[in-house]
């Protein structure tokens, strides 16, 4: 009973201690939102994932040369910019203005109409085995996207064949008759198909959209999570300071002369830390859903456990460093280090499965690692393993326990 | 039997024997003043009769309690009065009171009564509803002394109450002491300062490295040692200390008007003289004589707690 008077007066005193409130609550949210917006998904809508930006300087000027840039401009990962000149065009790619420059030859259409048919068909051994250099097309990258000029490339030769293709084929009389023939009765079966399963259609249409809203929100499946639990760990410090502050301010001498016993000046002392870690989660995963569109998974009250396990695990790790360390230097220098190392280790601040399975085995020492498997478990599988959050959630327990358990037999050494 | 019982209680730290078998009582409405150097061993004494520290051996009761049995009772009889400051700054005075009321167990009406009695005991009714921090330290004290009488104890520890107040939060803190006296609460006092032992003590313990030197009421301690008597000699400190050991002090040599003076302090109740005051003064005096310096005045001094003080515990300086 008398436990509940301290944690109603602990209560208290961080309610009205606003720069706790907001290191607690604010800090990790701004945390989130930074790096899901540095990752560019920040209030994005299905089609504003990140584009790369083409530069097309189309020298040709002629109508097959319009239908390449026709063409690439249907590739809804392409943006594509037109330009005068090669060098304007490569001061923008210079100045990232754009990310790749497509610059389309004078040569392109004598190139073009100087083709066999057996060079389109057998593109290893004709003069279109070097693609785009064949055709005096060149593609050049910036160093921010080198590796794109590569898919860039290949994107722009498949589409330029497509536009080329047909015409060099029909200068063969009796291939183009076989091809017409095909193409035709091809078409008769597509739209067959396409009356016999409506609704098909419209799913994969469908899908195509929450594929790009599940690439949208994926980031948040694992920022959130991630850097909740990092800063449900925060709390340490917080507590630790609360004990040290007590015991400076000689009040823990008055709790000890109270009629109250050392369990549960202890008990009343991390419940309100427990509290507010609950809130502080259950908050920053609101934000998740309401401002970054994170999906709670297919069984969202499971989070309810992990997230109480959880807490329980970052209280009584406070309570643990609060029975160890003497003064508020030792909770600066050993706390912070004790939070972001296991942090670092756990995968709270790159997803676990970036790291390498040494690294995600060292990981498995820290109560971090098991909160993220159980949200991961909860967040991210269509139907998640009850077996694997109830493990997750056991252990959890066990280092609370643990925890728990060193700061009691520490905690004779506190006063 | 009385309301404080302490019975040979010793506590050592590794080799430094802190606390070596002491033994008092304090009375129902006394107040029992402890008195010791900076590492006589009182603070020590202090947290093992508040409970905050454990004997080696001996025992502590209060009320018939003790802590190995009954603890949750003695604390609730037990008030104290921490040296260092034992608030929350950042609760109102009213609040600071009513979080420990409640922690003794205090609620509703009896609570919000005693909060305006002890409010307006300590003098804070005005700033009832100003935050711990904005209080100047003659005000934190009396919140302190506050807190440590809202679940009205039987017996209370004072632990340098008074040290850094304006003389007037001190008057008003002592004046509340007598007050508790007079309702029968005992009280045990613990200060460096010397008069406000003598005006409120009825008996004083005087301890050094962990024991008890002397106890007794300040009549009792002091008879024995009326005056001193005092000696201006004009000469030399190191031409008649040596020759005076054993007989009276040689204070320090001071310069008065190019000469060079020290004054000679025979105690009446030299503990480690075999002679007799009478036989004493004839000794010294021949001694002077022969070392060729000229007795300037002669005088008695009175002696007082401070005087007794120093005398049981040496002039050397404590960390």
């Amino acid at each position: 009973m008398n436990a509940s008077q301290i944690t109603r007066k602990d209560l208290l005193l961080l309610f009205r201690d606003r720069r706790t409130l907001s290191v607690l609550v604010a800090l990790p949210l701004a945390f989130i939102a930074i790096i899901g917006s540095s990752t560019g998904q920040l209030f994005s809508q299905a089609g504003a994932a990140r584009k790369i930006k083409v530069g097309v300087v189309d020298v040709q000027h002629s109508e097959q040369s319009a239908k390449i840039v026709d063409e690439i401009s249907t590739v809804s990962a392409l943006e594509v910019s037109s330009y005068d000149d090669r060098p304007t065009a490569r001061t923008a790619l210079a100045e990232d203005k754009i990310h790749v420059l497509l610059y389309i030859g004078p040569s392109y259409d004598a190139r073009v109409d100087a083709l066999e048919v057996f060079e389109v068909l057998h593109l290893q051994e004709g003069r279109l085995k070097n693609k785009l250099d064949s055709l005096d097309i060149a593609v050049e990258s910036g160093s921010f996207l080198a590796n794109a000029s590569e898919l860039v490339r290949e994107v722009v030769f498949a589409k330029t064949y497509q536009t080329f293709a047909d015409t060099v084929v029909k200068k063969d009389k009796v291939l183009a008759l076989h091809i017409k023939k095909a193409t035709d009765k091809s078409h008769a079966r597509s739209e067959g198909q396409v009356q016999e399963l409506p609704a098909d259609s419209a799913e994969s249409s469908g899908t195509a959209d929450s594929g790009a809203k599940n690439f949208n929100s994926i980031v948040y499946q694992t920022v959130v999570p991630g850097y909740t639990v990092m800063f449900v760990f925060f709390i340490v410090t917080f507590m630790a300071r609360s004990f040290i502050g007590e015991r400076d301010l000689g009040t823990l001498h008055r709790l000890q002369l109270a009629p109250i016993s050392r369990p549960g000046i202890m008990i009343g002392k991390t419940v309100p830390f427990l509290i507010i870690s609950l809130v502080q989660t259950s908050l920053l995963f609101m934000a998740g859903r309401l401002l970054f569109g994170m999906d709670w998974g297919a069984k969202p009250l499971l989070l309810l456990p992990v997230m109480l396990c959880t807490s329980m695990a970052a209280t009584s790790l406070g309570l643990m460093v609060a029975a160890l360390v003497r003064t508020e230097a030792q909770v600066s220098a050993y706390g912070n280090f004790l939070v972001l190392t296991m942090a670092g280790i756990s995968g709270c601040m790159m997803p676990r499965n970036w790291q390498p399975e040494l690294m995600q085995q060292i990981g498995l020492v820290t109560p971090h690692s098991w909160a993220l498997i159980a949200y991961d478990q909860i967040l991210n599988r269509p139907e998640p393993e009850m077996a694997v959050v109830i493990k997750c959630c056991g252990i959890l327990l066990a280092f609370a326990c643990g925890f728990f358990a060193i700061g009691w037999w520490r905690s004779r050494e506190m006063d | 039997m009385s309301l404080l019982e302490v019975v040979d209680l010793r506590k050592s730290y590794g080799t430094h024997v802190a606390v070596d078998g002491l033994s008092f009582s304090v009375e129902a409405g006394e107040v029992f003043g402890l008195l010791g150097p900076n590492g006589a061993g009182k603070s020590t004494t202090m947290m093992m009769l508040a409970g905050l520290r454990s004997a080696d051996s001996g025992s502590v009761t209060i009320g018939g309690y003790s802590f190995d049995s009954g603890r949750d009772e003695l604390k609730r009889i037990l008030g104290v009065v921490p040296q260092d400051l034992a608030i929350y700054p950042d609760l109102t005075a009213r609040e600071n009171l009513k979080f420990f009321g409640r922690l003794y167990g205090i609620r509703g009406s009896t609570l919000r009564e005693r909060i305006d009695r002890i409010l307006d005991q300590i003098g804070l009714t005005q700033n009832a509803d100003s935050y711990g921090r904005t209080f100047s330290g003659g005000m934190k004290r009396r919140l302190n002394f506050g807190v440590a009488l809202l679940h009205q104890p039987k017996f209370v520890i004072l632990d340098e109450p008074t040290v850094g107040v304006d003389p007037q939060s001190r008057s008003h803190l002592l004046d509340c002491v007598r007050g508790l006296c007079s309702e029968g609460v005992g009280l045990i006092y613990a200060s460096h300062y010397m008069e406000e032992v003598e005006a409120l003590c009825h008996r004083v313990a005087i301890i050094d490295k962990g024991k008890l030197l002397t106890c007794g009421t300040l009549d009792q301690l002091l008879s024995d040692s009326r005056a001193d008597l005092h000696l201006r000699v004009r000469g030399k400190r190191a031409r008649i200390s040596p020759r005076l050991i054993g007989l009276a002090d040689v204070e320090p040599e001071t310069e008065v008007n190019g000469e060079t003076e020290v004054q000679v302090v025979m105690h009446r109740d030299r503990r480690d003289s075999s002679y007799s005051i009478n036989d004493r003064l004839i000794l010294v005096l021949e001694i002077l004589k022969q070392a060729g310096t000229e007795v300037l005045s002669m005088e008695t001094k009175e002696h007082n707690l401070e005087r007794l003080f120093l005398e049981l515990t040496g002039r050397r300086l404590r960390d």
